[in-house]
């Protein structure tokens, strides 16, 4: 009896001990755990925050002052108010919205592309192949090689002679309306196969059960398109206006660069080109920067509109 | 009758897709073909077909004033060690992302993410500043680091929300054993994670090797520059001479047309991934 009760005691009091250490190892896990997770977090924060944020936050700083790269002098508001009283602003701002305008155009081509790839024809994964080309080449090439095409003497204007539209033969890139027009031709040209992949694969995602229930209920080939197939791809899509308006705002560059350099005049230019040349060309470094915060507020905002709209979607 | 209406529909899908196909087709091919004319062949008649492809002097004359070998291997050398970069930064912090409870962690998930919506350009300016008083300017590690830092943001997205998809279990086990962080490494996460570090890869380096701003900022002397920087700066210099030029874009067109052609399958399902989720 007595020995059973012994043997009781030393149970409960090697338990204890066992909980107690088990409470100190727990503490001691824990606090290797938070210790780990910094240390594992620490190079990708100090990367950005060196390379992204701080620079951010000095772009801000110097957004107020006139800074040649050496010496800063505070100028308070003058660089912004000269952004938009000199009128550039706007024009700048016109050209970004241009090319916004220019989107609905290439979404709608890249669908009825994607539509009727879906069809599965004979030769469909050939021609997939065939639009993904101009994708592979970088901007840069695609920019040469639109402003030869385009030239005075270019295969464009030979081939209007050539048909007898002679007429029509102009110098594309020297003026602001046409100008644009080889820039957004551009810009859907190197698009059209990421819009087709996207939405191929958005398409292959719905279930062809769901296809072929409509099709015997009766639904013709254009009420399966918008009822069904169109408002399944909802999440393809705004993906693909997401990215794309994001590259209008900061990813025209390398086009721009290599086709108009922004011209005739300013005509051309967009809000990021404008930058890179006040900040390299002109050594305008406090001007640009005040640009450079314009610009990020504005891709701020449409981001968080795009947030939002997605939210109102999920709701739905 | 039936019959021949479907017929005739997928005919008529057929004729549409191939117009698209032309129309997606014809810049390169206009390449192609014009980089074997002579200038004055070029000149008289852009439209028609080369004589003949024996006129390789373009291709000479490139591949001297050019160094393509040259500025492919900057190009290839600068990617890798940006991916690398960015790989040994994004995993570890992504894992402890998903991975690890510790405080403040929505705080510095947020920061990461938040940092993907800022534009380079933004702050290239001040960057460009530091790195001129580090002396790096015109150096690779300019175009590294900063090609580095600008993918962590997407790198860490996607990975996180890949690696919350981990067994704890696994990881518990790995920890029991004795493990120790390196291993843990090596042994669990990266062997896991590995469709998800391919697919972020494949979107980094394509967008790397499209860059023009942060490598024309950073590299001035020709001999540094990346091939797009080079088919913009250099290239752009015999825009005179038409063929000689286009000869310059099919060059440094080669190498990502041969990797697409045999990476086909991977790149088109790692492109996506985004897409659909």
């Amino acid at each position: 009896m007595n020995a059973l009760k012994e043997t009781e005691q030393v149970g409960v009091r090697t338990a204890s001990v066992k909980v107690v250490t088990s409470r100190t190892s727990r503490m001691t896990l824990r606090r290797k755990e938070i210790l780990t997770a910094f240390l594992s977090l620490l190079p990708a924060f100090f990367l950005i925050a060196a390379l992204m944020w701080y620079p951010l936050a000095t772009a801000v700083y110097h957004s107020f002052t006139q800074w040649d790269g050496l010496n800063t002098t505070w100028i308070g508001l003058r660089n912004y108010i000269d952004i938009f009283t000199s009128g550039q602003l706007w024009l700048l701002l016109r050209n970004n919205f241009i090319f916004l305008l220019s989107i609905p155009g290439i979404l709608i081509i890249s669908l009825i592309v994607s539509v009727l790839l879906f069809e599965e024809v004979p030769g469909w994964k050939f021609f997939r192949s065939v639009y993904y080309l101009p994708t592979i080449l970088s901007a840069v090439v695609v920019g040469f090689l639109m402003q030869a095409l385009f030239s005075s003497e270019g295969a464009v204007n030979e081939a209007l002679k050539a048909i007898g539209l002679g007429a029509l033969a102009q110098p594309w890139i020297n003026a602001a309306p046409t100008a644009f027009l080889v820039l957004i031709l551009a810009f859907y040209w190197q698009t059209l196969g990421q819009g087709v992949l996207i939405f191929l694969s958005g398409l292959s995602a719905i279930s062809t059960e769901l296809i072929e229930a409509a099709r015997i209920d009766g639904a013709s080939w254009w009420q399966r398109l918008f009822r069904v197939i169109f408002p399944l791809l909802a999440p393809a899509i705004s993906y693909f206006m997401v990215t794309n308006i994001i590259y209008i705002f900061i990813g025209l560059f390398a086009l721009v660069y290599s086709i108009t350099r922004g011209g005739p005049g300013y005509e051309t230019t967009p809000i990021d080109y404008m930058i890179y040349i006040k900040a390299f060309e002109a050594g305008d470094l406090g001007y640009a920067s005040a640009l450079s915060v314009i610009l990020l507020i504005l891709v701020s905002a449409v981001c968080w509109l795009q947030v939002k709209a997605l939210d109102t979607m999920a709701a739905d | 009758m039936r019959k021949s209406i479907a017929l005739l529909t997928r005919g008529v899908i057929i004729g549409i897709l191939a117009i698209f196909a032309a129309a997606a087709i014809y810049p390169v091919l206009f390449m192609l073909l014009s980089s074997f004319k002579t200038s004055v062949q070029y000149t008289n008649d852009p439209l028609s077909l080369p004589p003949g492809f024996s006129y390789i002097q373009n291709f000479v004359a490139m591949y001297n004033d050019f160094n393509l070998p040259g500025l492919l291997l900057n190009t290839v050398t600068y990617i890798a060690l940006a991916a690398f970069v960015s790989l040994a930064v994004s995993i570890p912090a992504s894992y402890a992302l998903a991975k690890l409870r510790f405080p403040l962690r929505n705080l510095f998930f947020l920061f990461i993410i938040a940092s993907m919506v800022i534009p380079a350009i933004t702050f290239i300016i001040p960057d460009y500043v530091l790195m001129s008083n580090l002396n790096l300017v015109d150096t690779l590690w300019s175009v590294v680091l900063l090609w580095a830092a600008t993918s962590v943001p997407g790198s860490v997205f996607l990975l996180t929300s890949l690696m919350r998809g981990l067994p704890d279990e696994i990881l518990e086990a790995t920890r029991v054993d004795g493990a120790n962080y390196l291993q843990l490494m090596l042994r669990i996460i990266i062997p896991i994670s590995t469709p998800g570090i391919i697919t972020i890869t494949i979107f980094n380096v394509t967008a790397w090797w499209n860059d023009l701003l942060i490598p024309l900022v950073f590299l001035q002397s020709d001999a540094n520059k990346t091939l797009t920087v080079a088919v913009a700066t250099i290239v752009g210099r015999f825009n005179t001479d038409y063929p000689l030029l286009l000869t310059g874009l099919l060059m440094a067109s080669l190498p990502p047309i041969l990797i697409y052609v045999f990476l086909q399958r991977y790149i088109r399902r790692g492109l996506v991934i985004g897409a659909i989720k």
